[in-house]
C-alpha cells in the first residue's frame, strides 16, 4: 500500500465527510465510521513495509518525503485505532447538537495530520502536519466554548512557543546541512559537534517535549485535557501527546543516534541523565497531584503527565529492554487512558456533564459493561498482571534494577503505588459506593459509546497475555533504531531476560478464580438484599443524606497538600502577566494622533543624524 | 509436576496460614495473662462460617471476595516455600509485588459493592496505609535486587544459601523491612484497616457466613505470603520445607509480641512513621548499595 494513499485518505476523508455532513446527517455518521475503519485496514494493510519516497515538489529547493518504516507503521496503528474508537464513540456523545460537521472535519483532521506526522521522512513536512494538528487541536479543545476557550488559549500560546522552538531547530539543520530528509541527516550527524548537537535537542526538546506535556512543560496539559469533550480527550490523551514521544524517538534516535546522545556532557551532567530525572519527576509529583483531584478528566490529565514521565524514562535511559519498554508503553497507555477517558465520558454524558468525583457513585449498577471497562483500563494503568501495562513498565523497571540506577527504580515504582490511590478513587468514586437517587433510573449507554470501550478494553487484556505479539513490533522498532534485539517468548521473556511467563500466570489465575468460585457455590446459600441495607453496628446511618466518599484521601491531602502547589504553572501566568503589561505600555506609543507621530519621526531622524555625526557610521 | 508441587504449596500456605492464626491467639492470651482459645479455633469457625447464613450485596460483592482469595493463593505459587516453587520461572519479584495488589484491590471493590460508610472509611484508610508502608518496601526490595544484581527470588535465595543471609550485607534494609511488617500485616500498631472497635471490621463489615470464611483464609494465607517473603529476603529461605517453615514461625511469633502490647495508631501517624524511620533506614542502605557499586 504506498504511503501516500494513507494520507490522501485521511485528508480527503475530513474533507468528504464536512460536505457530506450539509446534505444529511446520516451520511455524515456513516462515512465517518467507513473513513475511520478504513484507515486502520490501510494502515495494518502497510505493516511491514520500510521505504522512502521522494516527491520533487522543490518547495524551497527541499524535498518533501514520505517514509514508511517500523516506528511510523507502530505509530500510525495506535493514531487510527484511538481515533477510530473516538469517532465512533462521537456518534452518541457529541449528538445533533451545534457545530457538528465541524466537529467531525477537525477530529478526522487531526487524525490525518498525525498520520502524517508518523509519516512523513522530513522535518519539513513533518513541521506542516505537526502545526495543522496543533490548530485543529486547538479548535477541538475549543468545542464547548466557556472555560473551554481559555484552556485551548493556554495549550495553543504554548504549543506555538514549542513550535518556535522546533522550526529553531529545523532552520538550524537546514543550514548546516542543507537538507531536511530525515535519511541523509542521519547519515551527516555523525560529524556533528557537542554544542551544535545539544542545541537541536534542546530545541526540538522543547517542542516535542510541550506537546508530550513533561514537567516543566506541563502546564497547558491539565486545563486541556478536562475542558475538551471526552472523545477529544481520549485522542489528546491517548495519542497526540504521544507524537511527541514520536518525536523524541526520531530525533534522539533516528536522526542523531544513541551513541552520541549517550556521549553528551561531562561527568555527571549529561544530557541522558538529566532528561532520565526530568522524566522521574515528570512520574512522581503529577501522580501525587492527580490523586488530590475531585474532577474526573482532571485526574486523568494529571495521570497522563505520569504515564508520560514513564514513556521518557524509558527513551531517555536507552538501553534495549528500556526503549522497548517505552515504545510498548506508548502503546499501552494510548488503549488504557482511551478506554479511561472514554468510559468517564459516558458517565458524563449520561448525568448531564456531571464530572465531580463527590458527587457522583454506585453507577457500577446502571453502566455495569463501562464499569468493566473502566476497571480494566485503570488496572492497566496500574501495571497490574495480565494486562499490557504490566508488561512495558515491567521492561522499563527491569532495566532500571539491572543497570543499577534504584532511585530511578524507585521513582517508577512509587508512580505506580500513586497510581493505584487514584485509579481507585476514581471507580470507587464514581462507580462504586451509593448510587444517589436522581441516578437510579438512569438508561443504559447506547452500543456505539460501549462497542470502543469493549474494544480497546479487550486490546489491553490480549497485550497483557500474549504481549508476544504486540513485542514482535516494538521488537522490529528497536532493532531498526540501532538500539539493540531482544527475544520475547508469546508470554513474556525466556529466562536470560528474567523470569516471566504471562501465560502461565493466565491459567494460574484463571484455574484459582475457578476452584475459589466453586467453594463459594459449595457453601450455604447467601440472601440477596438491597445496597442500603447495611450493618452501622448499632449507628443510625440514614440513607441518601451523606456521601461517604467525600474527601475520600482526607488524611493524605492535609499532609502533602502544602508541596505540592503547581509554582511552574504560577511562573508561567507570571510571565504572561508581566508580558503583557509590557506590551500593553508599548501599544501606548500608538496614540492615533498624527501630531505625536510626527514627533516620532523628527526624533528617530534627529537620533540618525546625532549618531552619523558622532561615530560616522555610513 | 508442576501440578502437584502447586497443590503441595497451595495446602502449606493455607495449613501453615490458619496455624499461624491460631497460634497468635494463644500467643496473645497468655502475654495477656489469658488461657485464649485452642490454636485449632480458626477452622472450627471457618466449617462453621461455610455453614451460616449470609447476605451479598451483588455480584461484585460476591466477586471481591473471590478475586481477593484468588489473588493470595497466585501469588504463593511465585513464592519459593524452601525448594518448592511451582511458578518461579514465570516471574519473578516484581511479579509478587504487582500479584499482591489482587488481594486488597478485591476487598476494596466488594466492600464498594455496599452503602457502608464503615466500608468506605476502611477502604480509604487501606490504600493510605498501602501507600504508606510501600514507600519503604519498595525501597526495600529494590536495594535487595539491586545488591543481588537479579529480580528472581529464586536466585536471590540462592545466593544467600552460597553466602551469608540477606540481613547480613543489608541489615538496614532488613530492619526498615521489619518495622513495617505489622501494617503490611494488618496488625497493631497499624490495625486501623480493621479497627474492629471502631469501624468494625472496615472493609469486611458486611461480609459474613461464606463470605466471611473465605475472607478468614485470605488473612491467613497473606499472612504466610508476606512473612515467607521476609524470610526468603532476609533469612536465606530454606534449605527444605521445614527450616523454612521454623524461620516463618520465628518471624511471626515476633511480630505478634509487638502486635501484643502495642495500642492502635491514627493513619496519619501510621504514614508519618512509615514515611520516617523505615524509609530513612532503606534510603540510607539504597545510598550505601549505590555509592558501593560505583566502585
Amino acid at each position: 500500500m504506498p504511503t501516500e494513499v494513507i494520507l490522501i485518505a485521511a485528508f480527503g476523508g475530513a474533507g468528504l465527510v464536512y460536505a457530506a455532513g450539509r446534505f444529511s446527517a446520516a451520511l455524515r455518521n456513516v462515512l465517518v465510521v467507513a473513513v475511520s475503519v478504513l484507515l486502520i485496514g490501510l494502515v495494518a494493510l502497510s505493516y511491514g513495509q520500510a521505504r522512502e519516497n521522494t516527491y520533487y515538489l522543490g518547495f524551497l529547493g527541499l524535498d518533501l518525503v514520505l517514509r514508511h518504516d517500523a516506528l511510523s507503521w507502530f505509530f500510525a496503528l495506535c493514531v487510527s485505532v484511538v481515533g477510530a474508537a473516538s469517532l465512533v464513540f462521537s456518534l452518541g456523545y457529541i449528538g445533533r447538537s451545534g457545530n457538528v460537521n465541524f466537529y467531525y472535519f477537525c477530529m478526522l483532521l487531526v487524525t490525518a495530520a498525525m498520520l502524517g506526522i508518523v509519516l512523513s521522512g522530513d522535518l519539513l513536512s513533518l513541521f506542516i502536519f505537526w502545526e495543522i494538528m496543533s490548530w485543529s487541536a486547538y479548535l477541538l479543545i475549543s468545542h464547548k466554548r466557556g472555560r473551554a476557550l481559555q484552556a485551548a488559549m493556554k495549550y495553543i500560546v504554548m504549543s506555538l512557543i514549542g513550535s518556535c522552538a522546533m522550526l529553531l531547530g529545523v532552520l538550524a539543520l537546514c543550514n548546516a546541512y542543507g537538507t531536511l530528509t530525515l535519511s541523509k541527516l542521519a547519515e551527516a550527524m555523525g560529524s556533528a559537534d557537542g554544542g551544535f548537537l545539544l542545541f537541536v535537542l534542546v530545541t526540538f526538546g522543547i517542542g516535542f517535549g510541550v506537546k508530550a506535556a513533561m514537567v516543566p512543560l506541563h502546564t497547558w496539559l491539565p486545563d486541556a485535557h478536562s475542558e475538551a469533550p471526552s472523545p477529544f480527550s481520549a485522542v489528546l490523551s491517548g495519542v497526540l501527546i504521544k507524537m511527541g514521544i514520536y518525536g523524541f524517538i526520531l530525533v534522539m534516535y533516528a536522526v542523531v543516534g544513541l551513541k552520541l546522545v549517550l556521549g553528551l556532557g561531562t561527568g555527571w551532567l549529561n544530557f541522558h541523565s538529566v532528561l532520565c530525572w526530568l522524566a522521574a519527576v515528570t512520574i512522581v509529583i503529577p501522580t501525587f497531584v492527580a490523586m488530590l483531584q475531585t474532577d474526573a478528566k482532571r485526574l486523568l490529565a494529571w495521570s497522563s503527565i505520569g504515564q508520560i514521565g514513564y514513556i521518557v524514562l524509558g527513551l531517555a535511559f536507552g538501553t534495549t529492554l528500556g526503549v522497548a519498554g517505552a515504545t510498548f508503553h506508548t502503546l499501552n497507555h494510548a488503549f488504557f487512558k482511551a478506554v479511561l477517558f472514554l468510559s468517564v465520558g459516558v458517565v458524563e454524558y449520561k448525568t448531564g456533564g456531571v464530572r465531580d468525583l463527590n458527587q457522583l457513585g454506585g453507577l457500577a449498577r446502571r453502566m455495569p459493561v463501562t464499569f468493566a471497562c473502566a476497571l480494566i483500563g485503570g488496572l492497566g494503568l496500574i501495571g497490574v498482571p495480565l494486562t499490557g501495562g504490566f508488561v512495558s513498565k515491567w521492561l522499563i523497571y527491569k532495566t532500571l534494577i539491572a543497570e543499577g540506577h534504584p532511585f530511578l527504580a524507585l521513582a517508577a515504582l512509587i508512580g505506580t503505588w500513586g497510581a493505584i490511590l487514584y485509579i481507585y478513587k476514581l471507580l470507587h468514586n464514581v462507580f462504586l459506593g451509593q448510587l444517589p437517587e436522581r441516578y437510579a433510573q438512569m438508561e443504559r449507554p447506547a452500543l456505539s459509546m460501549t462497542l470502543p470501550l469493549v474494544v480497546l478494553g479487550a486490546a489491553v487484556v490480549f497485550m497483557g497475555v500474549l504481549p508476544g505479539i504486540p513485542l514482535r513490533a516494538v521488537g522490529a522498532i528497536v532493532t531498526s533504531l540501532g538500539v539493540g534485539s531482544f527475544a520475547a517468548t508469546a508470554g513474556g521473556f525466556g529466562p536470560e531476560l528474567g523470569p516471566l511467563n504471562t501465560v502461565n500466570i493466565c491459567f494460574a489465575a484463571v484455574a484459582l478464580l475457578i476452584l475459589v468460585t466453586v467453594v463459594l457455590r459449595l457453601a450455604a446459600k447467601a440472601r440477596r438484599v438491597p445496597q442500603t441495607d447495611t450493618y452501622a453496628a448499632g449507628a443510625f446511618v440514614p440513607t441518601g443524606k451523606y456521601h461517604h466518599t467525600v474527601g475520600f484521601y482526607e488524611p493524605l491531602e492535609r499532609m502533602v497538600k502544602p508541596y505540592l502547589r503547581d509554582r511552574i504553572d504560577a511562573l508561567y501566568t507570571w510571565t504572561a502577566e508581566v508580558g503583557r503589561g509590557l506590551f500593553d505600555r508599548i501599544r501606548r506609543i500608538y496614540t492615533g494622533d498624527v501630531r505625536n507621530y510626527v514627533m516620532y519621526i523628527v526624533g528617530l531622524l534627529a537620533l540618525l543624524i546625532f549618531v552619523q555625526l558622532v561615530w560616522k557610521m555610513w | 509436576m508442576v501440578i502437584v508441587e502447586i497443590i503441595l504449596s497451595l495446602l502449606i500456605a493455607l495449613g501453615a496460614g490458619v496455624f499461624l492464626v491460631g497460634l497468635s491467639r494463644k500467643v496473645i492470651a497468655r502475654i495477656h495473662r489469658r488461657y485464649g482459645p485452642p490454636i485449632y479455633q480458626p477452622v472450627i469457625d471457618v466449617v462453621r462460617l461455610f455453614t451460616q447464613q449470609s447476605i451479598s450485596h451483588g455480584v461484585l460483592f460476591d466477586l471481591g471476595v473471590v478475586l481477593s482469595l484468588a489473588g493470595s493463593l497466585v501469588t504463593v505459587l511465585f513464592i519459593p516455600l524452601g525448594g518448592i516453587c511451582p511458578l518461579c520461572s514465570s516471574g519473578g519479584l516484581l511479579v509478587v509485588i504487582y500479584l499482591m495488589l489482587f488481594a486488597p484491590l478485591g476487598l476494596a471493590l466488594g466492600a464498594g459493592a455496599s452503602d457502608n460508610p464503615n466500608a468506605s472509611i476502611g477502604v480509604s484508610r487501606k490504600m493510605l496505609l498501602a501507600l504508606a508502608y510501600e514507600l519503604p518496601l519498595l525501597l526495600v526490595l529494590l536495594s535487595v535486587m539491586s545488591h543481588y544484581r537479579t529480580v528472581s527470588i529464586v536466585e536471590i535465595v540462592a545466593q544467600q544459601q552460597q553466602g551469608w543471609w540477606g540481613a547480613v550485607p543489608l541489615p538496614l534494609s532488613a530492619i526498615a523491612a521489619f518495622l513495617i511488617l505489622p501494617a503490611m500485616l494488618g496488625i497493631r500498631p497499624f490495625d486501623l484497616v480493621s479497627a474492629p472497635q471502631e469501624i468494625s471490621l472496615g472493609p469486611m463489615v458486611e461480609y459474613g457466613g461464606r463470605y466471611l470464611a473465605l475472607i478468614t483464609l485470605q488473612g491467613a494465607v497473606h499472612l504466610f505470603v508476606v512473612i515467607a517473603l521476609f524470610v526468603n529476603l532476609f533469612l536465606g529461605g530454606g534449605a527444605n520445607v521445614g527450616t523454612f517453615l521454623v524461620k516463618v514461625l520465628a518471624v511471626f511469633l515476633a511480630g505478634v509480641c509487638v502486635h501484643a502490647v502495642m495500642p492502635r495508631v491514627r493513619i496519619e501517624d501510621a504514614v508519618k512513621f512509615c514515611w520516617k524511620w523505615p524509609a530513612a533506614l532503606a534510603v540510607l542502605q539504597m545510598i550505601i548499595i549505590v555509592l558501593w557499586s560505583s566502585q
